[in-house]
């Protein structure tokens, strides 16, 4: 009899496709919202991705009744109390985070304190605090990467403490994701391949950690199907909306494989260096994971060899030996690498980020140590491999 | 109808043993603290005062430590003078007694879903670290493959019968000091 034992879990209603907006309308007054509150960053506004969402609403007849466009990209636990703050004054009754993943954490922590009650949005910190559904939520999501419209977590900064607050709970996740091609045009060549490579390893990583299951498995390879198909042509032709289509819906099936399986190694390390040197997440993904893939290639060899077929296709796949194709999957995502590099330099290696100094590297292993994702990592790793690790992925 | 009958006993027995294996576990945690150099490097990130549990829910057998400072460990039993700062908690004895009698790594029971953390995640990690360096000593290498992600490769024998054998004599005179007390 097998050991095999898992559990998979994703209640949201994914909303993904051509004019996807215009069923914002139709989806809250189906969960009784009538008074809802948008919460975004300055950023979205300004390159005018708010209009589509105001206008799909007002065409239909709801009145979105207050927007809060302020969100940093760090969100504190003062701007989720400023923001219960307005949806109590004006009275609403539901949450639309449009943005990335700053303004969907903000909006999930919102939610718990216009729902839950307060204003110490720090005492519901932790997993399993809350008890109760929550106001209704829908996610316009305009990154292709973070995959936090299915994900049940959210991190707040407690600025008085300087600490990261996390929050875990099956009832932040929203009643809907709402995946729109027109969201995502306008995303700079290099947030489009930092976030596409986020993804990217949000699902390689779901299909090589310890907690892989078949659910979570079936969304990591046709979230990796996806991004190989899609984001050079994306990155070639900006415009593209099927492709744009593409990356998004891969980033949301690949947040619902990683939510279920969680990460490893690739996380661990950029975590560490995301909090120590300020890169960006989606940046220190892509720039691990071949890395972090090599050190795990031996534990890891079956599934990685799996991976070939989609991240190169059937001929391929086919055409390589058994024995070789979990290297020849750490080459194809290597050769995508470097197409990014050529066509917007996203960096390889940390030295070409002109952000990391070496004497960095001891620090960021050591708190790497500590990071959540390790636990799921294939392979134990100690304190020199995560130092080798990082020298590997040094120049 | 005989396989209805003695389990209750079945019961009665995991309970049991997974009552003793966290008090013999929380014995050694303690004295694997004042032998071993790499636990007492662990065991020093943490705060002075730490108290750890580790427990079957709802309320069943439950082990808890504190970081009494320089990296040693105290055993407290099964209560806690104040709140606990991290609690890993079984969902059913079940799971705790599939992973305390290493059928299932602990790692894999995280990644099962087995176990709920209530506190800091990094110090769960440092604690699972602690837990795993101390199943590498006290156990026979053949069980501690089972029961760790990968069984280190720099611990040779004689440093590891030194280090079980002075443990397991110190959870022994904990265990009799507990009697006699």
């Amino acid at each position: 009899m097998t050991n095999q034992y898992y559990e998979f879990f994703c209640p949201v209603k994914v909303i993904a496709g051509k004019a996807a907006l215009e069923h914002i309308p139709y989806e809250l007054t189906g969960l009784g919202a009538k008074r809802p509150m948008i919460v975004t960053d300055k950023g979205v506004r300004a390159a005018g991705l708010l209009d589509p969402v105001l206008a799909a609403c007002e065409e239909s007849g709801l009145e979105i009744i207050s927007i809060y466009d302020d969100v940093p990209p760090d969100s504190s636990t003062g701007v989720v109390k400023d923001i219960a703050g307005i949806y109590r004054r004006e009275k609403c009754d539901s949450l639309i985070a449009v943005g990335g993943g700053s303004a969907i954490d903000t909006a999930k922590a919102v939610n718990i304190l216009v729902s839950e009650g307060g204003d110490d949005i720090a005492k519901y910190s932790g997993a399993g605090v809350i008890k109760h559904p929550l106001k209704p939520f829908l996610v316009v999501p305009t990154t292709a990467g973070t995959g936090s419209e299915v994900t049940s977590v959210a991190v707040i900064t407690d600025t008085a403490k300087s600490v990261k607050l996390p929050f875990t709970s099956s009832f932040l996740l929203p009643n809907a994701a709402v995946i729109d091609p027109r969201m995502t045009l306008t995303l700079p060549p290099h947030i489009t391949a930092a976030t596409a490579m986020d993804a990217m390893t949000h699902a390689t990583e779901a299909f090589t950690c310890m907690a892989k299951n078949p659910l979570s498995d079936a969304y990591a390879t046709a979230a990796i199907k996806k991004i190989s198909k899609s984001l050079l042509k994306v990155m070639d032709n900006p415009k593209d909306r099927d492709n744009r289509l593409e990356l998004a819906q891969a980033s949301t099936m690949a947040g619902i494989a990683f939510s279920n399986s969680m990460v490893g190694l690739v996380h661990a390390l950029g975590h560490a260096t995301g909090a120590i040197c300020h890169l960006p997440h989606g940046l220190c993904m892509s720039l691990y994971l071949p890395y972090v893939l090599e050190y795990n290639l031996e534990t890891i060899r079956e599934p990685l060899g799996e991976l070939l077929l989609y991240l190169e296709g059937p001929e391929v796949y086919s055409s390589t030996p058994a024995s070789r194709r979990a290297e020849a999957s750490i080459s194809a995502l290597r050769k995508l690498r470097d197409e990014l590099y050529k066509r917007c330099k996203l960096p390889r290696t940390l030295k070409e980020t002109g952000s990391v100094e070496e004497h960095q590297l001891d620090t960021i292993a050591e708190l790497a140590m500590d990071d959540g994702s390790m636990m799921f990592n294939p392979k134990e790793v100690t304190l020199e491999d995560a130092r080798a690790v990082l020298k590997t992925a040094w120049a | 109808m005989l396989a209805k009958r003695i389990q209750p006993m079945v019961f009665q027995a995991r309970r049991l043993y997974v009552e003793l294996m966290f008090q013999v576990m929380g014995r050694a945690l303690q004295a694997v603290s004042e032998i071993d150099a790499s636990v007492q490097k662990e065991a020093r990130a943490l705060p002075e005062g730490f108290l750890f549990e580790m427990m079957v829910m709802p309320d069943g057998s439950r082990l808890i430590v504190e970081h009494t400072g320089d990296g040693r460990f105290h055993y407290h039993g099964d209560s806690a003078p104040r709140p606990v700062d991290l609690s890993i908690q079984f969902k059913h004895i079940a799971h705790a007694f599939l992973v305390l009698s290493f059928q299932e790594k602990t790692s894999v029971a995280f990644a099962n879903d087995r176990m709920l953390v209530d506190g800091d995640i990094s110090y769960a990690i440092r604690m699972t670290r602690i837990l795993n360096r101390l199943e590498t000593f006290i156990l026979p290498r053949l069980v501690a493959e089972r029961a760790v992600k990968e069984y280190p490769s720099n611990l040779h024998l004689p440093e590891k019968l030194l280090s079980a054998a002075r443990i397991y004599l110190k959870v022994a005179t904990n265990f009799v000091e507990t009697v006699r007390a």
